[in-house]
């Protein structure tokens, strides 16, 4: 397959990702996840990239278990921080793919909007993926949100997916 | 004409009372910041952040940007990080090493004790003038240390730190106790803001009857996820430490990695808590042992340092910026050797729970944006109510009221000092 063929699936696949989550679509997004996934947010005062959770403090990071149960409060009318929800826009850009073994690197830019209350609060990074190729689709082994912010200010909390 | 913004106590009649407009009203925070943030002592850093000559950090403290150095001979130095010359902060790193501090702007240049080491263009100056104190980088009036922990005070007058920390000092030594190998602070700052008045945050920081609503899906989330509970009840007491300063200590039924286990950390975790738990009745007797590895502490330090020791140790600290936002700092305090699988759970179980990014902070978030926003209405709804417990006999339940009320009666104090102003 050649390397346009892997970045317009790929590119579908992130933009496909990013619609469920503005769609709260909590479900449907969790079942794009390998059971042995991960779902990282790391710290913003140092390097995000080499950043190491089982050493250092990160904002998140869950195993498929942890972020299964993440999508069971998002969806409990009693997590108090997303009820009502909020508004979000996630949106994904500058994607480069590229085969790693059996499996696809994947790095993209994103600004994700949140709406609530009155505040618009913007989170901007870059994602980096390791995706399953199942042919037809992907599966998520690995996200990673690299925040671009010097510090969570003044959003206050990460309670949206990114 | 309102009535002075100050708290309303009747202790036989069961009456607490703090004024909203502490919350709200541009006056309060300028008059915290005359009476609190520049008399109380605050803290800065710990040791383990600067663990080598010439380390340095730069941190804002109470508005003010600080450098905390550690020269050749292991001295450590809190310094207000401004040119002596024309102002420019002579640090825009946020942490490294080095032994000078040059400004950007004139090329002043510094030791990181502060002392002037050149100018250019020196030969326009007096010969002498290395000497002249007002041409060094300022310090600040005071800096000590409890154990690691540092502390600046913006008054060269007052009570010194070991007075001032009263009664919450056995608690940092008991929270410096973990481990023989020493404390440290790991890799990795979590710095957010709320927009809510700051003394919110004290209060939420040891507010035990708040969790049965405000995190229920936390608790629903223990009880989801396999053997991450045992049968230990949610029960404990409150301790007023004195000078507004307040801990309450309780057991609670989740894991904690010194030293109570649960069956989601398996066979091995087992052994290795066994292991630590022992370590420590051999070296602090069982009792002392025991309170560390059963007992929860949320401990707020008058009037901005929470270090709660819950299912990890979390060390926060926070500024308000206007009376309606404030800027928080949070890192997590660890033993400096352990192995690589408590190092991982010890993180994994911190970010469980606390955080920007946990199941339970942005809850206490919401809850404190939430709070100021009804305070919109102080004007006519005017006073909290901080009486929980105030009427019964006997020791104060953790999930009592009690740690606040110390916390505003310091704070009442303290304000007091300028109420005609108000």
């Amino acid at each position: 397959m050649s390397d346009m063929d892997l970045h317009y699936r790929v590119t579908i696949f992130l933009n496909m990702e990013a619609d469920m989550l503005d769609r709260w679509a909590l479900d449907e997004w969790l079942s794009l996840f390998a059971d042995d996934a991960h779902y990282y947010v790391p710290p913003t005062d140092m390097d995000g990239d080499k950043a190491d959770p089982t050493r250092d403090l990160f904002y998140i990071m869950d195993d498929r278990a942890r972020l299964r149960e993440r999508v069971v409060r998002l969806n409990d009318k009693n997590c108090h921080s997303e009820q009502p929800r909020s508004k979000t826009r996630h949106l994904v850009s500058n994607i480069i793919a590229k085969r790693s073994g059996e499996d696809v690197d994947a790095r993209a830019s994103f600004v994700v909007y949140r709406h609530k209350d009155g505040a618009a609060d913007a989170f901007v990074g870059h994602y980096v993926y390791t995706l399953e190729d199942c042919g037809d689709t992907f599966r998520i082994k690995s996200k990673k949100c690299v925040l671009d912010m010097e510090a969570l200010r003044p959003h206050g909390r990460i309670s949206i997916l990114l | 004409m309102t009535a002075p913004i100050r708290v309303q106590a009747d202790f036989k009649a069961g009456i607490f009372r703090t004024p909203r407009r502490a919350f709200t009203d541009p006056n309060v925070l300028e008059k915290e910041y005359e009476t609190i943030f520049s008399k109380c002592w605050l803290y800065l850093a710990h040791a383990s952040e600067l663990p080598n000559p010439g380390d340095f950090l730069s941190r804002t403290v109470a508005r003010r940007p600080i450098l905390f150095t550690r020269d050749k001979n292991d001295q450590f130095h809190a310094l207000l990080n401004t040119c002596p010359h024309r102002g420019a902060t002579v640090c825009r790193e946020r942490h490294g090493n080095s032994s000078t501090f040059q400004c950007l702007y004139h090329g002043w240049n510094f030791r990181n004790d502060g002392q002037l080491r050149g100018v250019p263009g020196a030969d326009r100056y007096p010969s002498n003038f290395r000497d002249d104190p007002g041409k060094s980088l300022q310090k600040v009036p005071r800096l000590d240390r409890f154990g690691d922990f540092f502390f600046i005070n913006f008054s060269a007058d007052g009570e010194d730190l070991a007075t001032y920390l009263a009664g919450a000092g056995d608690y940092l030594k008991l929270v410096s106790e973990h481990s023989e190998s020493g404390m440290r602070i790991v890799g990795g700052t979590q710095e957010y803001a709320i927009r809510g008045n700051w003394k919110l945050l004290a209060e939420n920081s040891f507010d035990g009857y708040h969790a049965a609503t405000t995190h229920s899906t936390y608790l629903n989330y223990l009880k989801n996820a396999n053997g991450a509970l045992h049968n230990t009840r949610l029960e404990g007491t409150c301790h007023d430490l004195g000078n507004g300063h307040a801990v309450i200590e309780y057991t609670a039924p989740w894991g904690r990695p010194i030293a109570s286990w649960i069956p989601l950390w398996g066979e091995e975790g087992k052994q290795e808590i066994d292991r630590i738990y022992g370590r420590l009745v051999d070296r602090l007797g069982r009792d002392r042992a025991d309170r560390l590895a059963r007992y929860n502490r949320n401990m707020v330090i008058f009037p901005n340092l929470v270090i709660n020791d819950i299912m990890a140790i979390t060390v926060r600290t926070f500024y308000p910026t206007a009376p309606d936002y404030q800027n928080i700092n949070a890192w997590t305090l660890a033993p400096v050797t352990e192995s690589e699988w408590l190092q991982k759970f010890r993180l994994f179980n911190f970010l469980e729970f606390l955080g920007p990014g946990g199941f339970a902070t942005p809850d206490d978030v919401e809850a404190i944006e939430k709070c100021q926003a009804g305070f919109a209405n102080a004007q006519e709804a005017q006073y909290n109510d901080i009486s929980k417990g105030m009427l019964n006999e006997g020791a104060q339940s953790f999930d009592d009221e009690a740690q606040m009320r110390a916390y505003w009666i310091e704070w009442d104090r303290r304000i007091a000092t300028v109420e005609s102003t108000l």
